[in-house]
């Protein structure tokens, strides 16, 4: 049995998931958003059918729902499945209906015979510890991490799949150290700005022991609500001629999109946001008129790849549309050419825009009709493809 | 720390000046470091359009010879928009109300640009 993490590409990363019997962990920097990662994972398995058992420390049981729907996904469906192993009600002695309730979450011999017991009951299951930091927090660092150990064993021989969470709040380098390197049988580091990337927050894969080798492959992410975790594509260039319908194409693709427009044509920059499936990205569109071409090479910066959007009717644009290619500085970033005003009769095929342009056959040519909407998400898919490669 | 986390002081420090409404660090390329704006504002939206008005003033000076933009102000009857460069990878953009002394707001932007060119 493998159990995939529902976290967009880590399962490729990952070849497939968590084998039964192990465990992986999230290794989340302080002050990213990194606490859906774990959730995703348990949640969207107890959703195909698992059971779980979630050890929650950092909030009142009761919450969870809450949590759980904030994400859009449906709690009902998850609840029968779902055993509640509460460390937090003890703290504050509020009521609490949760299945498995610690007296005292101060203590780890009694944190430990419930979870012993809990366990023991949950052969083959998905155990998730929310925030295994707070648990270290509260019963000092280096014996919890004897009893995390011990939870773990445990849990193998159980069969049972353990995914936590884990804060690297600034604890005893050698606690860090040891939850990083060797407790657990994976590590996925969650991180941001000023590690391994100049902005926004990033994961990959730190170490997995069943895999014969590693790949240092580091997505950008954000975090949706609804959605959860999608990769994010900061910056995704759409230029082309005058006319060409760059700003149409920017507008049909993106749930969000801002245009600085005078009379109906672009003078600086469209911008759109779109979620679509499991990724999310920005968007910048470029004004198409040469005179606006100084700037071209500030829009193109550090995009990570280009819809060259061409008017299908118009083969006079086609040298144009490869000229913009090269004012923005974009020609050695995976593109696709948007074929657009497919809808239009005297439109001129895919396959003879190609032979017109000298495009190379990998290079794809994508028919759209940006005014129906036709395609656009074609042209997302495969772009965003031929960008992450995993 | 870590950088967001000093980034993020940073822009906090600079609005307990008391006269800044929101800030933002974003890349030449208009692409967002960190922020601290108002809710309902889309953040990412606010660093493309300001590192575009940037890059737009510098390109526009450059074609004047007019040399290098040290800083651009747009006023408008709410308030104004001040970006400086920090570093030559950084802009920070600053939105402040209409009485906003504007000599106390560029004497903080300077300092606080510093200390972003420092960090980043």
């Amino acid at each position: 049995m493998i159990l995939p993490t529902c976290i967009p590409k880590l399962d490729t990363l990952l070849s497939g998931g968590v084998p039964g019997g192990r465990s992986l962990l999230y290794l989340i920097q302080p002050g990213i958003d990194g606490s859906v990662f774990g959730l995703q994972t348990a949640v969207k398995n107890i959703e195909n059918g698992m059971q779980g058992v979630f050890v929650v420390s950092t909030t009142h049981p009761s919450k969870v729902q809450e949590y759980v729907e904030g994400f859009g996904w449906d709690f009902d469906v998850i609840k029968d499945r779902l055993n509640i192993i509460d460390l937090h009600s003890g703290l504050t002695k509020a009521p609490s209906d949760a299945k498995h309730v610690v007296d005292d979450p101060e203590d780890l011999e009694s944190i430990d015979a419930t979870m012993t017991k809990a366990i023991d009951d949950s052969t083959g299951a998905l155990l998730f510890f929310e925030s295994l930091s707070t648990i270290m927090d509260l019963c000092g660092e280096e014996r919890s991490l004897e009893f995390v150990h011990r939870w773990l064993k445990q849990a193998r021989l159980n069969d049972c799949v353990v995914i936590a969470n884990f804060t690297a709040w600034p604890y005893a380098e050698d606690t860090v150290a040891r939850i990083r390197d060797k407790i657990f049988n994976a590590v996925v580091r969650v991180g941001g700005v000023g590690e391994r990337v100049m902005f926004g927050q990033y994961y990959g894969v730190l170490r997995a022991d069943w895999l014969d080798s590693q790949n240092e492959r580091t997505l950008l992410f954000k975090v949706s609500r609804p959605g959860g975790v999608k990769v994010y594509i900061p910056k995704l260039l759409v230029t082309g001629p005058f006319n060409a319908g760059k700003s149409t194409f920017v507008h049909a693709l993106s749930n969000a999109s801002v245009s600085v427009d005078r009379l109906g044509t672009t003078v600086a920059l469209d911008f759109g946001h779109i979620d679509h499936k499991e990724f999310s990205a920005d968007i910048f569109g470029t004004p198409g008129q040469e005179r606006f071409d100084p700037i071209l090479k500030l829009l193109g910066g550090q995009a990570l790849g280009v819809f060259l959007v061409v008017d299908s009717t118009d083969p006079g644009g086609f040298s144009r549309a490869k000229q913009m290619l090269e004012s923005t500085k974009t020609y050695d970033l995976p593109f696709v050419v948007v074929a657009n005003k497919q809808d239009r009769a005297d439109a001129i095929s895919v396959d003879e825009i190609r032979k017109q342009m000298t495009i190379p056959e990998e290079i794809p040519i994508i028919p759209v009709a940006a005014k129906e909407g036709e395609g656009v998400y074609l042209a997302f898919e495969t772009l965003v493809d031929s960008i992450i490669q995993v | 720390m870590y950088k967001k986390e000093q980034l993020d002081t940073c822009l906090s420090m600079l609005k307990r000046c008391g006269v800044i409404d929101a800030s933002a660090i974003v890349t030449t390329e208009g692409l967002l470091i960190a922020s601290d704006i108002f809710k309902g504002t889309d953040p990412a939206v606010f660093a493309a359009m300001s590192a575009t008005m940037m890059g737009a003033a510098e390109t526009a000076l450059i074609e004047l010879r007019k040399g290098h933009v040290n800083r651009f102000i747009v006023e408008t009857s709410t308030g104004r928009l001040i970006a400086i460069g920090a570093g030559s990878t950084a802009v920070l953009v600053v939105l402040t109300g209409p009485e906003a002394p504007l000599g106390t707001v560029l004497l903080e932007m300077g300092r606080s640009a510093s200390r972003i060119q420092e960090i980043l």
